[in-house]
This record gives structure tokens, sequence and C-alpha cells, in this order.
């Protein structure tokens, strides 16, 4: 796979400045929101000091909302933290039930993201052995794209299946038509070629299927 | 303060977490303040009150904050606007002087600095409200001299279109 490792290119380069952009975006409104309310108690205190009355369940929940931005801030450094280390080997095993669940959870920091139904294999999902950054990249494109198509408002469901024992078989749906056959453009297919994946989509059923082999190494 | 007397602000923010906090220490500097979650019902908001300033996200789910920004200059010539973002670069803050933001401000900002540029904002709206009630007056006066009653009536409604 040493062709893979060389061919790692200014597009796998713009696919992870794109990721670590939309994840520092999200760190920001995460201390944003734990400055702003930090900020809030402060000026409740100094009231309470001027010895006027303050609503103590104000400050419960400015509290509890510093506590749940800061569990928010250290998911998201770990889902950061994972994307990093994806580049760490060219070619390696890779658990679909995660890869697929980072990427959704990644793509959902974009403004116009709508809601994603995941449904897991179970009971661990299917580990499969390729190329984690240039799959992940092409699972952010295709969420793009279904986000894009329904708006924010719009629900999608994914979800992923074992194919011949030699092919796993991730779903998109609930997108529109007219939308999946504009799907997928050149560079897409560029990026599923290179790990040897096959997209089809199925415009009436909006409908778009990612078969990825199951070893790339076969 | 009186409600009355209070500089009358619209927040729009997707981050309800950050618009309720920024809010509630708005209301507590002595602003009269109503939030909104999305730019639609901003606009919506912004006709059925009067505002004095507008504190709009930049990045926003549906419409984003350089619509609404243009939404609202187009139908509120003297709200001023402040832009925030999470991520500032060149092209948006050049975006937002063109369309007219009084203010580009990234997050996190100091609390009274944000204050400070909102009162400044309103200073502003006021400088550009006194100006423009100085220019009608005088077009008025004009108007007075030397038309007839039907004259004077044609013309005010004519200035009155022209703003529109």
């Amino acid at each position: 796979m040493s062709s893979l490792k060389e061919s790692l290119s200014n597009e796998d380069l713009i696919f992870f400045g794109k990721i670590n952009a939309s994840i520092s975006h999200e760190l920001k409104n995460v201390l944003a929101i734990i400055s702003e309310t930090a900020g809030l108690l402060n000026d409740l205190t100094e009231i309470a000091a001027r010895g006027d009355e303050v609503d103590l369940q104000m400050i419960n929940t400015c509290s509890k909302d510093i506590v749940e931005e800061i569990q928010r801030g250290f998911s998201t450094i770990k889902q950061m933290n994972t994307f990093s280390h994806s580049v760490d080997d060219p070619v390696t095993e890779v658990n679909l039930n995660k890869l697929l669940e980072l990427m959704i959870n990644l793509a959902a920091f974009l403004s116009y993201a709508g809601k994603v139904h995941f449904d897991p294999l179970q009971p661990t999902g299917l580990t499969i052995i390729t190329c984690p950054s240039r799959l992940q990249n092409l699972i952010y494109q295709t969420l793009v794209f279904a986000f894009e198509s329904v708006g924010p408002k719009g629900e999608i469901k994914v979800s992923l299946h074992p194919q011949d024992n030699s092919m796993a078989r991730i779903t998109f749906s609930g997108l529109g038509s007219k939308a999946v056959r504009e799907f997928p453009v050149d560079q897409t297919i560029q990026i599923a070629r290179s790990i040897s994946t096959e997209i089809v989509v199925a415009g009436d059923a909006g409908v778009i299927e990612i078969m990825v082999p199951q070893s790339l190494e076969h | 303060m009186s409600d009355q007397n209070k500089i009358k602000l619209l927040l729009v923010d997707d981050e309800i977490k950050f618009l309720q906090s920024i809010a509630k220490r708005l209301e507590l500097k002595g602003f009269d303040v109503i939030t909104t979650s999305n730019g639609k019902d901003a606009i919506e908001v912004a006709e059925k009150n009067l505002f004095d300033v507008a504190l709009v996200d930049f990045q926003m789910s549906g419409m984003d904050g350089s619509q609404v920004l243009k939404a609202l200059k187009e139908r509120h010539k003297y709200l001023e606007i402040i832009m925030l973002t999470g991520h500032a670069t060149i092209d948006s803050a050049v975006e937002c002087t063109k369309l007219g933001a009084f203010k580009y401000l990234e997050k996190p900002y100091n609390f009274e600095d944000l204050v400070g540029v909102i009162k400044e904002a309103y200073q502003e709206r006021l400088t550009k409200k006194f100006e423009h009630n100085m220019e009608r007056s005088k077009q008025i006066q004009k108007l007075s001299l030397g038309s007839s009653p039907l004259g004077i009536l044609r013309g005010l409604a004519k200035m009155d279109d022209d703003e529109k």
C-alpha cells in the first residue's frame, strides 16, 4: 500500500484542515457559552454582594450549563483526537460503526447540518481494512451533500450492512431524488476509486450506497 | 430606568445557551432584550418591534448571518447591526461591512467591550436619525414656502415614499 501512502495529496490536507477548522469553531462556541455563563454568575454574585435578591434557580441553571458545556468540550476534544490519529497509518483496521459515528458527530458541527439517525451494525460493528482518512473524507462529503439536499430541518438515515463477506454497504437514505442525481462529483469519485470503493446512487429512492471492500489489501 | 428609555436590543444566535446567558447579562446592564434563534424569526420580530441595535451571529443554520444582516438593513435603515462570529475571516468581515454592519466582533469577546460597542452603535443610530430629521425639517420648510396646502401634502407623501 505504499502507493496510497505516497498519494496522500493536497485533497487529503484540505479535508484535514476543513475538519480541524470546524472543530475549532465548535470549541469556540463552547468557550463562548462558558465565558458568558461564568460572567453571568459573576454578575449575580455582585448583585448578591450588594444585598439585592438573587434568583437561586438561575445560579443553579448557570452552573449546570457550565458543566454540560465542559462535557461538550471534552467530547469534542476526544473526537478531534480520534480524527487526528486517523492519518497515523494509511491502511489499517477500522471499525465502521465507530468511523461512521465519528463522521456523523463531526458533520453535525456544520451550521446547515440536519438530523441523522444512525443504525449501527449490532453487536460490535464491522471491522475492515481500509484507508481511514480517505473513507472518512468520502463519508463526510456524502453527509455534506445529504444535508444540503434535505436542509437543516431535514432528517437522513445512515445504516451499515455486511455484503457477501467481502464488502460493507453503507446506506444513506431519506435524500431528495432530484438532489441525489447530482451526486457524486468527480472529486468524490476519485476518492472512492483510490480505496476501491463504489458509490451507487438510487435517484428515485433518494438513496446513496457506498460499497467498501472489507479488505483493501485483497 | 423605565422600559421606554432602555436601548432595545435584538439578539440572534442559534446557540441557545449562549443566547440566554448573554441576554440575561445585557438585561442586568439595563438593556431591553428580545432573543430569536434563527434569521427568519429575527426578521418577523423586527417587523413587530422597534429595535435600536441588533446582535447577529454570523454562522447560523437556515439563513446565515449575512443574509439576516442584509434583510434587516433593507427593512430597517436606522437599525445598527453588530455581527458576532466564532471564526473571523477577512472575507466575511468585508462582506458584513459592505452590507452595512456597524461592527464585527469575534467570540469570545470581552463583555464590557461588547456593551461599549452596543452603546456606540446606539449613538450612531441617534446621530443618523437626527441628521435625517434635520434634513426632513429643511425639506418641509422648503415645501411650505410657496406651495398650496395640497402641494405640501403631496410633497410630504412623496418624501414618505422616497424613504421606503
